[in-house]
């Protein structure tokens, strides 16, 4: 199973930690609006923004594993099953995605 | 939840809120059933974020609720935590089918699993129970509801061939989809950990599926069943038998340890009952079937009314969402008299409708029953009498009435 060293991993301290006034790069910032289509395609729900919320939008395991299979066959990144449903807004899930391909 | 009601309180039906975790966790709803069955037999509440539901509370209600699929469809959903979220899992996941694709489903796995093909797994089943009560005879205080967890996984494990290493985290899982909300099993928020777990769960299974057709094995294991099982004609897609494995992995393995230990609590309560039932082995069955009534570890379960619909003296509206409060139905005393006693010598208390009724009867039903059968068979065997230890916690949940903590003394018996 992908994830069981994490059975308890939680929301880390990262989100309290003010963001720089300037805001996510440019690729960033592209990816989360790419991300917030594919979740538009899979929710039902055209029009997701980037901060919008998964499970505001409807959003279940079902399509949760068709995210996170999609994103692993477009950017070769496989996201923890945790990770991504405490994520929970398309830009923080780009984040996951970049960290994922920095291999950190 | 308390399974010993405290006095009987009044209540204010239109204030009422039945999802109301710390009902669960530290109240006492069992009061405010025997209102709602007398007063109010068809409930309706609207929670703040203004999805609504009806409940039905009395035994025939309940009954029908659960059994006829004709006015309450399961294909959108049959468990309150997902209230107001259509099903994405209908038309595949057995729990969440209406005949007659159900049968198709249900028929195969239910030849896996009838009373005569659960037999022989009795002695290896006997092994295992001892083996889980030997640190309990050793005198050590047990935490029973704690390792009553492992209990379904010990069991059913090997017949679902899971491999034991997978075990615990498979336990944690299902307790997380059971009980999103304690604090035992909460990852973020509800909604993430439910999501978590079962996306988990489903992956296992599929992966399971995946791996086994890779490599051609085959054995006698359920999961593997799934694999060489044709619905009308065609075998079920990796997807199908997730689902399936997915909502067996789920039955057996959150109830069956509630059922533990609110039959045993109920006769640390009762010594009385204890010795009976320890004089005259005979009485065992009868004990697990009070034990059920009593414990009704599927608390309730939930249904979407097709049309509108009279019910207990009302009417749900087409498409409203109605929970069947088994936990009431069971201490209905016009099917149970005297309902709030623990008795296990109870005439008819093998009507209770703990395992459902209908086309979802627990199809694990067969298991559980000699599978506890044989618990307490062994418990009380091996301990002369059992003792509080500590005080015991619920679980924070309004879908399964459990216990997180009960701990206990046994007092070893030494017999011929
Ligand atoms: C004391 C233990 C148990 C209790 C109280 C219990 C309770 C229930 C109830 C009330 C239902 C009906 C759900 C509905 O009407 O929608 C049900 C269905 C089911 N149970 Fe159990 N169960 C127990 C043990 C098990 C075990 C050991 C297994 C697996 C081997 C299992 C597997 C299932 C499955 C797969 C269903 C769905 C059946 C269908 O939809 O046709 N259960 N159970």
């Amino acid at each position: 199973m992908e994830s069981s060293p994490q059975m308890v991993h939680e929301r880390g301290g990262q989100e309290e930690t003010p963001q720089p006034q300037a805001g996510p790069s440019g690729a960033s910032a592209a990816l989360a609006q790419e991300i917030a289509e594919l979740w538009g395609e899979h929710l039902g729900s055209p029009g997701v923004g980037p901060e919008d919320d998964f499970f505001a939008l409807g959003g279940n395991s079902l399509a949760g594993i068709k995210i996170i299979e999609r994103v692993l066959l477009d950017h070769g990144v496989r996201l923890s099953v945790r990770d991504f449903y405490l994520a929970g807004t398309p830009a923080k899930v780009a984040e996951l995605i970049e960290q994922g391909r920095a291999g950190t | 939840m308390r399974l010993t009601p405290g006095p009987a309180r009044d209540v204010d039906l239109d204030t009422l809120d039945l999802f109301d975790l710390d009902l669960y966790s530290t109240g006492d709803p069992h009061p405010i059933w025997d209102v709602m069955r007398e007063r109010a037999p068809l409930h309706h509440q609207v929670l703040p974020d203004g999805r609504e539901f009806w409940s039905v509370t009395r035994y025939e209600d309940v009954r029908r609720v659960l059994g006829d699929h004709r006015e309450f469809t399961s294909e959108r959903g049959t468990v309150p935590t997902h209230l107001g979220t259509d099903d994405a899992a209908a038309g595949v996941l057995m729990t969440s089918t209406d005949p007659p694709r159900h049968t198709e489903v249900r028929r195969p796995l239910n030849a896996k699993l009838t009373a005569r093909a659960v037999r022989s797994w009795e002695d290896k089943i006997r092994a295992t129970v001892r083996r889980f009560l030997q640190p309990a005879l050793d005198g050590e205080t047990f935490d029973l509801a704690e390792q009553a967890l492992l209990l379904p996984a010990l069991v059913t494990g090997p017949l679902l061939g899971i491999p034991e290493k997978d075990w615990a985290e498979l336990v944690q899982l299902t307790a997380m989809v059971t009980a999103p909300c304690d604090p035992h099993f909460l990852v973020g928020s509800e909604a993430a950990t439910l999501a978590i777990s079962h996306h988990e769960l489903l992956n296992y299974v599929r992966d399971w599926a995946t791996t086994r057709r890779a490599d051609g094995g085959e054995d006698d294991s359920l999961l593997h069943h799934l694999m060489s099982v044709r619905p009308g004609g065609a075998p079920l897609s990796d997807e199908e038998i997730a689902l399936d494995g997915y909502s067996i992995l789920l039955g057996a393995n959150v109830t069956t340890p509630h059922t533990v230990s609110g039959t045993v609590q109920a006769l640390v309560e009762r010594p009385e009952q204890y010795a009976k039932a320890q004089a005259d082995p005979t009485l065992i069955p009868g004990l697990v079937e009070e034990g059920l009534r009593w414990t009704s570890a599927a608390c309730n379960f939930m249904r979407y009314a097709v049309d509108d619909v009279q019910i207990g003296g009302g009417t749900i509206p087409a498409r409203g969402a109605v929970v069947a409060w088994i936990g009431s139905a069971n201490r209905d005393a016009s099917v149970f008299p005297d309902p709030h006693t623990f008795d296990i010598t109870r005439d008819g208390a093998k009507r209770h409708g703990a395992f459902g009724f209908g086309p979802h009867f627990c199809i694990g039903a067969p298991l559980a029953r000699m599978t506890l059968r044989i618990f307490f068979e062994e418990l009380l065997d091996g301990c002369a009498s059992i003792e509080l230890a500590g005080e015991p916690e619920h679980l924070r949940s309004y879908f399964i009435a459990g216990m997180t903590h009960l701990p206990v003394a046994a007092q070893k018996r030494h017999t011929p």
